[in-house]
């Protein structure tokens, strides 16, 4: 306020001296408007922007907890350790496998959800609401209730699975160094079927009916009513939903910590659980910072594909 | 094209009747109008005859096939929407194709067809168009081109130009009815608007809470409504209705307030019956000689066209519609007169007297 009514004032009674100061003058105008919004742009810098800077510089220094003396900058010997290290290369790999196996299953079951919900049937509302409810359970209880049902002392998958033939043994599946990630997966896409199906539910109901009527008396059958104006309508937010999902489950290590912890032998360690593991099994909070970092880039790099995509699709319509 | 047959056609949703049997037969060419005020099932007959309903009791026929059973898509109609229910992610050029590229029509027949329907509508030069950059105008025309481009056997119109100003609405009332005189294609269109009707119709169909109340001509309707509803729906200013007493012995109305109107011949009523008596204001004669009454002047107003003067006359408020400027002053008398070859009698159910 003080800042702002000394600028207004001084432009005020400069104007009959324009001709002594007029830099001045015109500086105080010219700086007005960031003046008034310095205070919040002060305030998001602070909040938003300083942890990340300084969670950023950790990855140029040496900070391990354990060691007093560590701290000083060291370059981008991180960045140089990473290359050559294999865990992080398996889990980049692994993280890769994650995402894209969870969303895409996510996305499918969780649009299939939608649809069918989108129709009215007698308890629609019920069912509604029922579906939405595993999005209400913590991510830790249902690591824990998954990792039970995965063991075969107090679950029943694993004889399920047997009893299909799909396993020579009802052995735990987390223990199985080739299938331990999918145990991860199936409990990620029981509790993120919610997320997709509420957001492309949403998307469904906001489509005229009456489209889908001129497309069914010009001659279009229900899967071309689908192609040609469900999916154009939902295109966008399929786009939108899926970019979020998949920068937030690269991320979601709590599912893994709690039901494999990354093991049997890093199979299931992708890149979020291997920074935990770094920071607080190691203490090594210097590299953790740098694995962060390469994490951030990538992200950032697959949102604006995302957003490109997304752009041209709105664009389109 | 085809003739339409519909027979006693009848439409619950759950246990509530929404249409009670209506029969109707739409001959081939024919442009036939349904009217009738808000939520008397208008649309829903139509959208049955689309396919869009289940029918719940009844038979519709199109072109001689009974089509109860038939998909939409398998109708060979083509309807156009109130809300135009154009597709948002394709160019006007595909909006009008759509249903020719699902039928697999060659290359060169879809862009000869379309070309031609866009020739028509004046759509030549917005082709590569979406339809959000349209006018409301040019999307009601792209949505009538898409019927056109398919030469069905039936238009079906739901409100058409219920969305476009009043403006707009008269032009496009035009080029519907030009365009259904050059393609001479069997259409039924439903509206809420008695002057489309009476303006687009071969003939129409008046309808009021779910039950036909009168086929015939524009005219028909106008001249010779069946009853007090339609009397009351047609035409514009409305049709004055006034209460009384049928006398045989002179053949007379008595109004409420004891004046007596000649009907200059006998109707097919008792003695003493109640009965509306009912006359257009256009046919109110007013001042002259040989009124019946005279009567105060309450309102005046002027349309530019034509004025309109409310009399307090035969106990109501008397509507006199004249094509004259002058007219009267508010408060002054005149004599009012209402020739008996213009009058129209009802009976105490509504149905008219003959
Ligand atoms: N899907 C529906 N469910 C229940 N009632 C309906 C439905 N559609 C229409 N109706 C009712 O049927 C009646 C006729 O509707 P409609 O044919 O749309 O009238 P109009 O087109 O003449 O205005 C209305 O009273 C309306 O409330
Ligand atoms: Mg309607």
């Amino acid at each position: 306020m003080g800042v702002r009514n000394t600028v207004s004032m001084t432009a005020f009674v400069s104007s009959d001296r324009q001709r002594s100061t007029p830099v001045l003058r015109r500086l105080a105008v010219a700086s007005e408007p960031y003046l008034y919004s310095a205070p919040a742009v002060i305030l998001i810098v602070a909040v938003m922007l300083a942890p990340l800077a300084l969670g950023f510089s950790y990855a140029f220094r040496d900070v391990k907890l354990l060691n007093p003396l560590s701290g000083g900058f060291i370059g981008l010997d991180h960045f140089r350790a990473l290359i050559d290290d294999k865990t992080f290369a398996r889990a980049l790999k692994n993280t890769f496998f994650w995402a894209g196996a969870s969303v895409a299953l996510q996305f499918t079951f969780g649009l299939i959800l939608a649809l069918l919900l989108n129709r009215p049937f007698w308890g629609r509302g019920i069912v509604q609401a029922l579906v939405f409810l595993p999005w209400a359970v913590p991510s830790f209880l249902s690591g824990l209730n998954w990792a039970w049902m995965f063991n075969p002392v107090i679950g029943p998958i694993p004889h399920w699975l047997f009893a299909l033939g799909l396993t020579d043994a009802p052995d735990n599946i987390l223990s199985d160094p080739h299938n331990a990630m999918w145990g991860p997966i199936i409990a990620n896409v029981w509790w993120g079927i919610p997320f997709f199906a509420i957001t492309l539910l949403a998307a469904l109901q906001a489509i005229p009916r009456d489209l889908y009527e001129a497309a069914s008396i010009d001659g279009a059958n229900a899967f071309q009513r689908f192609k040609s104006i469900t999916l154009p309508f939902l295109a966008p937010t399929i786009a939108i939903t899926i970019l979020l999902r998949t920068v937030w489950i690269a991320n979601f290590a709590d599912l893994i910590v709690v039901m494999t912890n990354g093991g049997p032998a890093d199979r299931t360690q992708i890149v979020a659980s291997y920074i935990f593991t770094q920071a607080f099994r190691r203490l090594d909070f210097g590299y953790a910072s740098a694995i962060a970092v390469v994490l951030l880039v990538l992200l950032m790099a697959y949102a604006l594909l995302i957003v490109l995509l997304r752009q041209s699709l709105l664009k389109k319509a | 094209m085809a003739s339409i047959d519909i027979t006693d056609i009848r439409k619950n949703y759950g246990a509530i009747p929404v249409l009670h049997g209506v029969d109707l037969t739409i001959r081939d060419g024919e442009f036939v109008v349904l009217v009738g005020p808000s939520g008397c099932g208008k649309s829903t007959l139509l959208r049955m005859i689309a396919g869009l309903e289940d029918i719940t009791a009844g038979e519709i026929q199109i072109g001689g096939i009974r089509v109860n059973d038939l998909q939409p898509k398998d109708r060979d109609i083509a309807m156009v929407f109130q809300s135009y229910a154009l597709y948002p992610h394709m160019t006007v050029a595909g909006n009008m194709s759509y249903s020719l590229r699902l039928r697999r029509a060659a290359k060169q027949v879809i862009a000869g067809k379309v070309a031609s329907a866009a020739a028509i509508l004046g759509l030549d030069t917005l082709l590569e168009r979406r339809p959000r950059a349209l006018s409301g105008g040019q999307r009601q025309r792209v949505a009538m081109g898409r019927a056109i481009v398919r030469a069905p056997k039936a238009f079906l119109f739901d409100e058409p130009l219920s969305n476009l100003d009043a403006r707009l609405r008269e032009t496009m009332r035009g080029e519907i009815k030009r365009l259904h005189q050059s393609l001479g294609a069997t259409s039924i269109y439903v509206t809420h608007d008695q002057i489309e009707a009476m303006t687009l119709a071969d003939r129409i169909v008046a309808m009021n809470a779910g039950l036909v109340q009168q086929v015939g001509s524009p005219l028909d309707l106008y001249d010779r409504p069946a009853n007090l509803f339609v009397a009351g729906f047609i035409g514009s200013p409305a049709m004055n209705m006034l209460g009384g007493t049928y006398r045989a012995a002179d053949a007379a109305f008595v109004a409420h307030d004891n004046s007596v109107v000649p009907l200059g011949r006998a109707y097919g009523c008792a003695d003493g019956a109640a009965v509306t008596l009912g006359i257009r204001p256009e046919h109110v004669v007013v001042g002259g000689a040989g009124g019946h009454v005279t009567a105060p002047v309450d309102l005046v107003e002027p349309t530019g066209f034509g004025t309109i003067l409310h009399l307090r006359a035969l106990g109501t408020d008397l509507k006199a519609f004249t094509l004259e400027r002058k007219t009267a002053q508010v408060g002054e008398t005149t004599s009012v007169a209402l020739p008996p070859d213009r009058l129209h009698l009802f009976d105490a159910a509504g149905s008219r007297l003959s």
